[in-house]
């Protein structure tokens, strides 16, 4: 169904009039990073007043178009277009010039300066600062769109939603014409988001064209105009947003393929608890990190622990994983107490952990595979003091053929592999532990779907030998694998209720939120 | 033109040493126009410094004696950085390690030489371990820089030596000069001479024997062990550690224990073989140049050997252009500085490709 | 002691706290934009033979502070083109820097050592030096230190009043804001690390032209590496960096003082101080980062990170 994109505009009459130039036209753009094609032959056009979806997976190319609109990269070849004259950005400040603005997935904010510091950074308007006058500036700015935020605060103090209003600020600052949002949602909680919806749609009503990068379906019907699919590099198909008939829908757009994911999901008998969780609490400077969390875990479940990024996760999950000792009340792993049990240190049969950042710690990007696995499992591979290399060698080999780790050598080091290759090497290897009690952190973040679908049977299956512990921000993923979810907010369980009590599930928004009325 | 700057994908082999002699001979350069600055002849001064570095048998020979306290010192700093310590404080073990063989000698002078060398080796490599364990003490309770904390030991320890040669240590028949008396035969490491003959080789003496035994110790541990593996991953980064469960702790103080001992070892073979008493000029910068050993080796210990013969022949050298031209010993520094700092920049060629592409005419800049 | 004494103790203080000043402000700029740069003790000792010899050449102190300044700057600027173009390791450039710059000063220097230069003198200053303790103390000091009292507030003002002092903090904390911010983190970084070898260049000038006004070898003496840790001390800012400074000028002086009035204590020990100090120095500043009250004591967010190339 992908159909010419000025046709459309021709058809619908809500969009104005029909004349209107695009803001914005990439023709034919293409861009390589040594053998990989980032972008193949993308043409779009992004107009004014509208709001464009850029829909696709991890991987399909979203970031590396952007990032040549904001004057990052420059194409192999084709060209940009603004307002109808052929344009070659060489930095970002060129590109900000001609009006073209980018709120990154990663805030490009720096922690340790003010609002007001960080909106007029790079555009301060003269060489001598007022610092009262720069605040004066920027709140002027803040209350023309409705943007509530104090120009003094630290950067660093403020949650994610206020922050991404400063990266909006800045751009609005900047006049820029074409707002481009990278994946905005994904540090904010429903609530925040549709605040954000809100801001977007009267930026759009203001005139600016607003680009919305996303791979998350619901979010893009709810509020773009237009939407675009972006796979493997390509554009796969350009429509109108009330073309599409439902989420599934976009779903076969998106993917290329009618069923979106599969997994087998098999009920296995519970076992025996396997972490149990009392009354934990943790402090810092700035006020609880935990508060009082508790439950159980069994053999043979998995819990999910859901809740915006920040609300206690990591404090949780460092706790459980022996980084940081209860501050106060128990946890037991496996029967033992935490002292007990991390003073054992067993390397098999116990806990492993698949953290978050795979790349920075779960694995040294400058070491081999063999040294990547010996990481974690070293206790294994050794006679006293002796380490048994060539063992741990082919059992690294074993590793790599049984989940298909590209590239399938163990002399490769880490920093050469994908984020889905490194991903799927620290699963084998954790599974190699023969877990009783696995964490597992944003295990698919990033990844394809191929290699979701090869990590969510993963957990599947540990679940025959453990109990299974995922912390994820993606509710989906939660919904699909877990047997009980649990909502976590400024350190506190909002809830604790089983997937399939469907009444609880409807309700995880709020309770994400800290609404648990 | 545009310059292109990717990533490599892998080292090249042959490359490396491409690099290395490109910098090498930069640096060279640099040096040459030093010469010039302060008015002395560039290539014939090279010319002396080659000549006096490797022109004969003898000063080869004096190059591998001052190879000894530098490969001890480099092998110490490279275990310390390999975890990402930045241990700058050899110099200061060295004069730990000279202080507490002189105290073993003049304390227990009496002692046969199979046991009072020993002793010296045992208290030598204990002081300089506990001058290499202070940095990293505060580093672990406190976190204190452990760059500038090792480092103003280098300064305490040298004058801790001082103090002491000038002072209490001082031998009263040495009319006024600052040194101790000469240490007993049983103190002094014997030469080789008695079972090589009279040649040249037996100016050599038995410490010799401590690089093999010391670099084999350093490659079998850090290849080999598990506490060794343990140490190169903890090089990859604290947070790294702690989810791997790393000893971080524990290895940072082995290190920089194990650190200072080698340089403490190093400081007593230089006290008791090449000068046979303690006086203040037995500090002339090995530690400092065991850092740029250890780096330009990139912490493995075969080429730590190599540069460690490398900049001591350089040393040799210089003596020599001293000697010949009136050139100041400084010109040492000038010259191991140089190589260090384009060696570094040449490292970049390692990692990354650089190529210039022409812009093709459709980019051509509206 | 008699007031004179105490008098004189402190005027020796801000003279021998002057070159740390400078040199510490130096580090903090070039830190505040994300160079750490070990090569403090090089630019001095360079700078210090640089002041020296133009002085010594052309008779005019000021064209020997220039020279100085310029001598640290270009040294710098070494450190700035190995790690920022080349992508070098910040720490061990430093060092090599520090073995380059301290030889150089020594190379060059051996043949005029013991020679005598004119350099800054003292004047009082009108109506200032006046005052009961503070004239004396301050006031009668030469052009340099006069110099050295502004500096701190220049080095403020640069860097939390204008938009280039913006870019350098925003370059040392995330260089991709800035960047995305349409400013050159690169060209900022490098701008950051000569300005901070400038002014460790007048400190190291300082130490020929104004305080022995006689050339000797390793004039430095480590206050580079001083200077160093009193950045960690200062907390990057320059305020706390003159208490700092004029602390370790008071221990210099009254060192040096001891030493003069022939006490029994073995120079060895006294001169043992300063080092002893810095490290002392350094647990205390480290106390404090670790306590509640440590908020924005923190080093630069990107400290010692080189900026990778894209793609």
């Amino acid at each position: 169904m992908a159909v010419q994109h000025q046709q459309h505009l021709q058809h619908d009459p809500d969009t104005g009039p029909v004349d209107v130039l695009p803001l914005v036209r990439l023709a034919g753009v293409t861009k390589r990073f040594g053998q990989v094609l980032a972008n193949d032959g993308i043409s779009l056009s992004i107009m004014p007043g509208r709001i464009k979806a850029l829909l696709g997976e991890n991987g399909a190319g979203k970031s590396t178009l952007m990032a040549m609109l904001a004057g990052r990269f420059q194409p192999d070849e084709g060209h940009i277009e603004v307002a109808g004259g052929r344009v070659r950005f060489d930095s970002s400040r060129q590109a900000i010039a001609a009006g073209i603005g980018m709120v990154y997935q990663h805030f490009m904010l720096v922690e340790d300066m003010s609002v007001a510091e960080n909106v007029l950074l790079g555009q301060e308007g003269g060489f001598f600062l007022n610092p009262a006058r720069m605040r004066a500036v920027v709140g002027e700015l803040a209350g023309r769109f409705g943007l509530g935020i104090d120009p003094a605060a630290r950067v660093g103090d403020l949650s994610m939603g206020e922050r991404q209003r400063v990266e909006i600020l800045k751009l609005l600052h900047r006049k820029s014409r074409v707002l481009i949002f990278d994946e905005p949602t994904a540090v904010l909680t429903p609530g925040e988001t549709e605040a954000l919806f809100d801001a977007l749609r009267s930026m759009s009503a203001q005139g600016k064209a607003i680009v919305f990068i996303s791979h998350k379906l619901e979010e893009v019907l709810s509020v773009a105009d237009e939407i675009a699919v972006l796979r493997r590099g390509r554009v796969e198909g350009e429509f109108l947003a009330s073309e599409v008939s439902s989420p599934a829908d976009l779903a076969r757009r998106m993917v290329g393929r009618d069923v979106l994911l599969d997994v087998r999901r098999e009920a296995v008998e519970h076992g025996p608890v396997v972490l149990s969780v009392r009354d934990l609490s943790m402090r810092s400077v700035g006020g609880a990190l935990l508060d009082n969390v508790g439950f159980d875990l069994r053999q043979g479940e998995i819990l999910a622990v859901v809740g915006v990024g920040g609300n206690g996760q990591q404090p949780l999950v460092e706790t459980l994983c022996g980084l940081t000792p209860p501050e106060s009340g128990q946890v037991e792993l496996l029967g033992e107490s935490w002292s007990r049990f991390y003073a054992g240190n067993r390397w098999k049969g116990a806990l492993a952990w698949i953290p978050e950042d795979r790349a920075g710690l779960a694995t040294c990007r400058g070491l081999n595979l063999t040294d990547n696995l010996l990481l974690t499992t070293r206790q294994g591979f050794a006679h006293g003091q002796w380490l048994e290399r060539g063992r741990a060698t082919s059992t690294t080999g074993d590793i790599v053929r049984e989940h298909n780790v590209q590239p399938g050598h163990v002399e490769a080091q880490a920093w050469q592999l994908s984020g889905g290759n490194l991903q799927k090497f620290v699963l084998g290897r954790e599974m190699f532990r023969e877990p009783r009690l696995l964490v597992a952190e944003q295990p698919t973040q990033g990844l394809d779907v191929a290699a979701t679908e090869a990590v969510w049977q993963r957990l599947l299956d540990a679940r025959k030998t453990a109990g299974v512990l995922l912390v994820t921000g993606d509710l989906s993923e939660a919904l699909l694998l877990s047997d009980r979810i649990l909502v976590m907010y400024r350190g506190r369980v909002m809830g604790l209720f089983p997937a399939s009590d469907a009444v609880q599930v409807e309700r995880i928004g709020a309770l994400m939120a800290g609404l648990s009325g | 033109m545009i310059l292109i700057v990717s990533k490599r994908e892998a080292l090249p082999g042959r490359g490396v040493l491409v690099v290395y002699l490109g910098a090498l001979a930069l640096a060279l350069g640099l040096c040459a126009g030093m010469l010039l600055l302060a008015g002395k002849p560039a290539l014939g001064g090279l010319a002396v410094l080659f000549q006096g570095a490797f022109g004969q048998a003898h000063s080869l020979l004096d190059a591998l004696l001052k190879a000894i306290p530098i490969f001890l010192c480099s092998l110490g700093v490279a275990l310390c950085f390999r975890m990402q310590i930045w241990n700058i404080g050899a110099e200061g073990q060295f004069a730990l390690g000279a202080v507490g063989a002189t105290w073993a000698a003049l304390s227990f002078g009496g002692l046969p030489g199979a046991l009072l060398l020993p002793l010296m080796f045992l208290s030598a490599m204990a002081l300089g371990a506990l001058w290499g364990l202070i940095p990293a003490v505060l580093r672990l309770r406190l976190g204190v820089n452990e760059i500038i904390s090792s480092l103003m030991l280098n300064y305490v320890g040298i004058l801790v030596l001082e103090y002491l040669v000038f002072g209490i240590w001082k031998d009263p028949a040495s009319f006024g000069f600052p040194m101790t008396s000469e240490f007993p035969a049983g103190a002094q490491i014997g030469r080789m001479g008695a079972s090589l003959g009279t040649g040249l080789l037996g100016k050599l003496h038995w410490g010799l024997l401590a690089c093999p035994l010391a670099g084999l110790a350093y490659s079998v541990f850090l290849g080999r062990t598990r506490l060794g593996f343990e140490l190169a991953a903890c090089g990859e980064g604290e947070r790294v550690a702690r989810y791997a469960r790393l000893p971080y702790g524990f290895l940072v103080l082995l290190v920089m224990g194990l650190g200072g001992a080698l340089s403490g070892l190093a400081g007593c073979i230089e006290t008791s073989a090449t000068l046979g008493r303690l006086q203040p000029t037995v500090m002339v910068g090995y530690g400092y140049t065991a850092i740029v050993v250890a780096w330009l080796a990139r912490l493995k210990p075969w080429p730590i050997a190599f540069t460690a013969f490398l900049l001591a022949a350089l040393r040799v050298g210089v003596e020599a252009m001293q000697l010949e031209l009136q050139i100041p010993a400084a010109f040492g520094q000038i010259m191991e500085g140089a190589i260090l700092l384009c060696v570094l920049a040449g490292q970049f060629f390692l990692t990354y490709s650089v190529r210039l592409r022409r812009p093709a005419p459709s980019e051509a800049p509206s | 002691m008699s007031p004179e004494l105490v008098v004189a103790l402190l005027a020796a203080t801000v003279q021998a706290g002057t070159p740390i000043l400078f040199a510490t402000l130096g580090e903090i700029i070039s830190e505040r934009a994300g160079v750490l740069n070990l090569g403090v003790e090089g630019c001095m000792a360079l700078a210090s033979f640089a002041g020296f010899l133009v002085c010594h050449q052309t008779g005019s102190a000021w064209l020997g502070l220039a020279a100085g300044g310029c001598a640290g700057a270009l040294l710098a600027g070494l450190h700035g083109l190995v790690c920022q173009v080349f992508l070098g390791n910040q720490v061990v450039s430093g060092l090599a820097l520090t073995i380059f710059g301290v030889g150089l000063c020594n190379f060059l220097g051996t043949p005029y050592v013991g020679q005598a230069t004119v350099g800054f003198q003292q004047f009082a200053v009108p109506a200032l030096s006046e005052l009961p303790l503070l004239g004396a103390v301050f006031f009668r000091q030469d052009a340099l230190v006069y110099l050295s009292y502004l500096t701190p507030v220049a080095v403020w003002f640069l860097l939390w009043r204008t938009s280039l002092g913006l870019g350098l903090r925003a370059a040392g904390e995330m260089p991709a804001a800035a960047a995305a911010a349409g400013l050159n983190p690169l060209r900022l970084r490098f701008l950051g690390v000569l300005l901070g070898g400038f002014l460790c260049g007048l400190g190291g000038a300082y130490l020929s032209l104004a305080h022995t006004h006689l050339w000797t070898t390793s004039l430095s003496g480590g206050r580079g590496w001083v200077a160093v840790a009193l950045v960690i001390f200062a907390f990057w800012r320059p305020g706390r960096a003159v208490a700092g400074a004029y602390l370790f000028g008071g221990i210099m002086a009254f060192q040096l003082r001891l030493q003069a009035s022939g006490t029994n204590v073995p120079s060895s020990l006294l001169l043992m101080l300063p080092y002893v100090l810095t490290v002392l120095v350094l647990v205390l500043s480290a106390a404090r980062a670790r306590s509640a009250h440590g908020r924005g004591s923190a080093a630069p967010a990107a400290l010692g990170v080189n900026i990778e190339p894209e793609g």
